[in-house]
């Protein structure tokens, strides 16, 4: 017992070691596309909080398991190991203590999910319509239709998404959230562009021969000339 | 001898032969209505239907059942085949489930050859940005072959572990049903073949998963590709009401269920998911294959089909996901139980110890068979589906995270305090909890709603797979391929080209799992021909390199696995009985393992991993006993 003390000690130092190296390694080599919206704030917390989950659960299978597979290594006898049946006080512990963990997970998810899917009264409807291989966007408040999306930076934007075909993804990596387009229904994605630029819309939904290369420039534009582009849009549209 | 001797040539001319017959009835028919005589896809699905049965008939699968109808009895036929060589057995209708098994086994690895050379002629063309070599289409179609070409191997390696070692394990002299049993491995064969096949008739290009309205609307190939799973589903269902039955009803005196060798857990709870979810995946495969060939909308939302049948629509493409993951979310189940099962059952061998927590363990490949049932809606996060739903979904999902931490803290203790020998299916065990743990890991922030929004269809989820399919069933396939290699051959396989295998295989298997997630979190989609070279600042083409170089090391330490048992299976040193000292049943009795296993009934007589008490037995065969 006193031995095992003393290799659980060993072992504890070890993990506590070991996360925070793991944590480092993959914050340092997963190349997350910068963020430019509002939402991305919370779900790159959350997925923070997961390599921190990640990197701690690692620490502690694999410490323990190279460290007992050094120390009791079979060292060329043919005997046998000792005869421990089990410990239902430790798997009590280990079936009740992640059940905790897994609720705490599930219910910062659920309060986060419904925070980023709640209608804002101000938002910014835009239709978007995915096809083989393209999307076709039309702006209700100004009739405008166009190939490329253009949005107002800093607005709530609802993108009302359908098909006329087969299934599509409305995905910005930027943007971090991510939407089916289906025929035959309207689907909703909500997100509130922060950082004028350039972006890419790649459909994430495989959709036939020329999938990989559906994609779409999102403009996000400051309030004025996102009024200017409308009223160019508008113009063009009744000569 | 004539080739025609062997059942499975016999088969293969029963399979074209119903397939031209399928195809002139169709023509007939056709004429009959005064249609057109040819129409490539009712003319190839009609033809698919009648080559499975033509298969089944010419191998003679169906023979005994076709001549109870006529009232002729057929007693069953233990041995080899009397007036051919021995070896033909392999190759025809035989009912010993050992001889099945290595049919299940060799198939399967066959397919997994098959499936990882598609793999690799895609990773070369992902290794460099742009298209070097692939077209759209054909690489569309290759993404989709593997994946259905893999989990063809997997259920087929699973079956051929389940029906080798559960009969053994049990002390039971055959299977339950071994006609049945027989049947259930020869519907793989037609069913692969018509897989195969589909690439050259146009192929298929909407992922194994194949979601109408695309697969609605792709080549004729998709017709073959829904009757393959259709008769290998057949055998997934045949085969796990075999093992069900067995294992319940053929168990010798004193073996209570928590008794068993702990691989015969694992394989009851994947056969109950076998036999309770395979409809699924037959009927949305069934739902879409009629709505092609005759124009029944199914999941047709707004009359797509508009010129074959003009009252289509009111479809729901939505609903294909629900009955389609209802199978193949459990599916990952019954891939990755019996794979943990192995490396339950190959722990306390080489560590010198008792299973740490058996029923636990035995109860958590339950209760992830149960809970598996309850999860399906998480690969439909953002498919449009009522966002309510999302919740209850995240909640059973992050759920599995429980008993498979049991499994993996158990496995912690069973090695804790035991003699840990490094032989190679112990060093494919250990692979195996590694990668499986990479695989797990990465589950929940796929399960949490918001974070896999982001990763959703990304290249992250291939990582995921990949190490939960390599860590939950090709590792441990690998450790029992070779643990069990002896038993089966009654020869050592070469060690040093094991240790090399395994030495290469594993680090080359992190760098691809990790490679792929990387590439993911970057922004890459899953399932693109080709990618935009600028993702990770830049540094995604080196990531693929990395990935490319790595799959290929796979392949090489895969094919160095099989030469070892090609070469070890003439060469190799006898291996005798037991020489890994387990105290299963199977290596109590002579390897090769004779016609008839066990000589007389078994009885249990004690705990099944007793290591490191003295004079402890498990099994003893009646002939010590009370005559």
């Amino acid at each position: 017992m006193a031995k095992n003390r003393r290799h659980f000690g060993i072992a504890t130092v070890l993990i506590v070691i070991c996360t925070f190296v793991v944590y480092w390694v993959l914050d340092s080599v997963l190349l997350k596309p910068a963020a430019a919206v509002l939402e991305a704030g919370p779900i790159d917390y959350l997925f923070d909080l997961h390599i921190w989950l990640i990197a701690f659960l690692f620490a502690l299978v694999a410490v323990f398991m190279c460290y007992a597979l050094i120390v009791f290594r079979s060292r060329g006898d043919e005997g046998d190991g000792e005869h421990i049946h089990g410990n239902g006080t430790l798997e009590i512990i280990w079936t009740v203590v992640p059940c905790f963990v897994v609720v705490y997970f599930a219910w910062i998810s659920t309060t986060m999910l419904i925070d980023l899917s709640r209608p804002n009264p101000d938002e910014y409807v835009v239709n978007a319509e995915g096809r083989q291989w393209s999307w076709l966007f039309t702006y209700p408040e100004s009739g405008a239709v166009t190939a490329d999306l253009v949005l107002p930076v800093n607005t709530p934007i609802r993108m009302d998404l359908t098909s006329d075909d087969v299934l599509h993804n409305f995905w910005v990596p930027e943007f971090r959230v991510k939407q089916d387009s289906v025929p035959g229904m309207v689907t909703h994605v909500r997100f509130t562009p922060t950082v004028i630029g350039e972006y890419v819309l790649r459909c994430a939904e495989l959709c036939g021969t020329n999938h990989s290369g559906m994609l779409a420039t999102v403009r996000v534009v400051s309030e004025e000339d996102f009024q200017l582009w409308q009223s160019e849009q508008l113009a063009q549209a009744q000569e | 001898m004539s080739l025609f001797t062997l059942g499975i040539a016999r088969g293969l001319l029963g399979q074209v032969l119903g397939m031209v017959i399928g195809m002139l009835l169709t023509c007939a028919v056709r004429i009959l209505l005064g249609w057109e005589a040819w129409a490539a896809e009712p003319a190839w699905t009609v033809g698919a239907v009648c080559s499975i049965i033509g298969f089944l008939l010419g191998v003679g699968s169906l023979d005994d059942w076709l001549k109870w109808t006529r009232g002729i009895p057929t007693p069953l036929h233990h041995g080899p085949p009397v007036d051919k060589p021995a070896w033909t057995r392999y190759f025809s209708v035989d009912y010993n489930h050992k001889v099945i098994g290595v049919q299940y086994t060799v198939w399967g690895i066959l397919l997994l050859m098959v499936g990882g050379t598609v793999a690799m002629i895609f990773r070369t063309e992902l290794a460099r940005s742009g298209l070097q070599f692939l077209g759209l289409d054909l690489y569309n179609s290759f993404i989709g072959m593997h994946g259905m070409i893999m989990i063809f191997a997997i259920l087929l390696g699973v079956g051929g572990m389940a029906n080798y070692l559960v009969p053994l394990m049990i002390g039971a002299d055959d299977m339950a049903f071994p006609r049945l049993n027989a049947l259930g491995f020869w519907f793989n064969v037609p069913g692969s073949i018509l897989l195969l096949l589909s690439l050259f008739i146009g192929g298929w290009d909407a992922g194994w998963t194949a979601y109408p309205p695309l697969s609605a609307r792709g080549p004729i190939g998709y017709q073959l590709f829904f009757l393959g799973v259709f008769a290998i589903g057949l055998s997934s269902i045949v085969g796990s009401l075999n093992l069900l039955v067995t294992l319940l009803r053929m168990r010798p005196e004193g073996m209570s269920l928590f008794r068993m060798p702990i691989f015969c857990w694992a394989v009851f709870a994947t056969s109950l998911i076998q036999l309770t979810a395979t409809q699924l995946i037959g009927t949305s495969f069934l739902m879409v294959s009629v709505q092609r060939a005759i124009g029944m909308g199914f999941f047709d939302p707004r009359g797509i089909l508009g010129e074959v049948s003009p009252m289509v629509g009111g479809g729901d493409p939505v609903l294909f996901q629900h009955l389609f993951w209802f199978y193949s979310h459990p599916a990952v189940y019954i891939f990755v139980l019996p794979g943990l099962g192995i490396v339950s059952e190959l722990l306390p061998v080489f560590s010198r110890k008792p299973l740490f927590g058996y029923k636990w363990i035995a109860l958590s490949s339950m209760a992830i068979a149960i809970v598996g049932f309850l999860v399906w809606g998480h690969h439909m996060f953002v498919s449009g589906y009522n966002d309510i739903l999302r919740i209850p979904f995240m909640y059973a999902t992050l759920l599995v995270a429980i008993p498979t931490g049991v499994k993996f803290f158990s496995w912690l203790g069973t090695i804790w305090g035991g003699k840990v020998h490094f032989d190679t299916p112990m060093l494919f065990v250990l692979g195996a909890i590694s990668v499986f743990l990479i695989g797990g890991l990465t589950g929940p922030i796929l399960a949490t709603v918001p974070t896999d929004f982001p990763l959703h269809d990304s290249y992250f989820v291939v990582g995921h797979f990949h190490a939960t399919m390599f860590g939950g069933f090709v590792f441990p396939f690998f450790a029992a391929l070779y643990y069990w290699f002896p038993k089966v051959t009654g020869r050592m396989y070469n060690e040093t080209l094991g240790k090399i295998h395994f030495f290469i295989m594993t680090p080359a298997f992190w760098v691809q799992t990790l490679g792929q997630m990387g590439v993911g979190v970057m922004g890459m989609r899953r399932r693109i021909a080709d990618y935009d070279p600028t993702l990770g600042a830049g540094q995604i083409e080196n990531w693929q390199m990395a990935v490319t170089i790595a799959g290929f090391a796979i392949a090489f330490g895969v094919m160095l696995m099989l030469w070892n048992f090609f070469q070890s299976a003439e060469v190799g040193a006898a291996a005798g009985d037991n020489p890994w000292r387990s105290r299963s049943p199977e290596w109590q009795i002579p390897s090769p393992v004779p016609e008839h296993s066990f000589p007389a009934p078994l009885h249990v007589v004690g705990e099944p991993y007793d290591y490191g008490l003295a004079d402890a037995g498990y099994v003893t065969t009646a002939s010590t006993g009370d005559d």
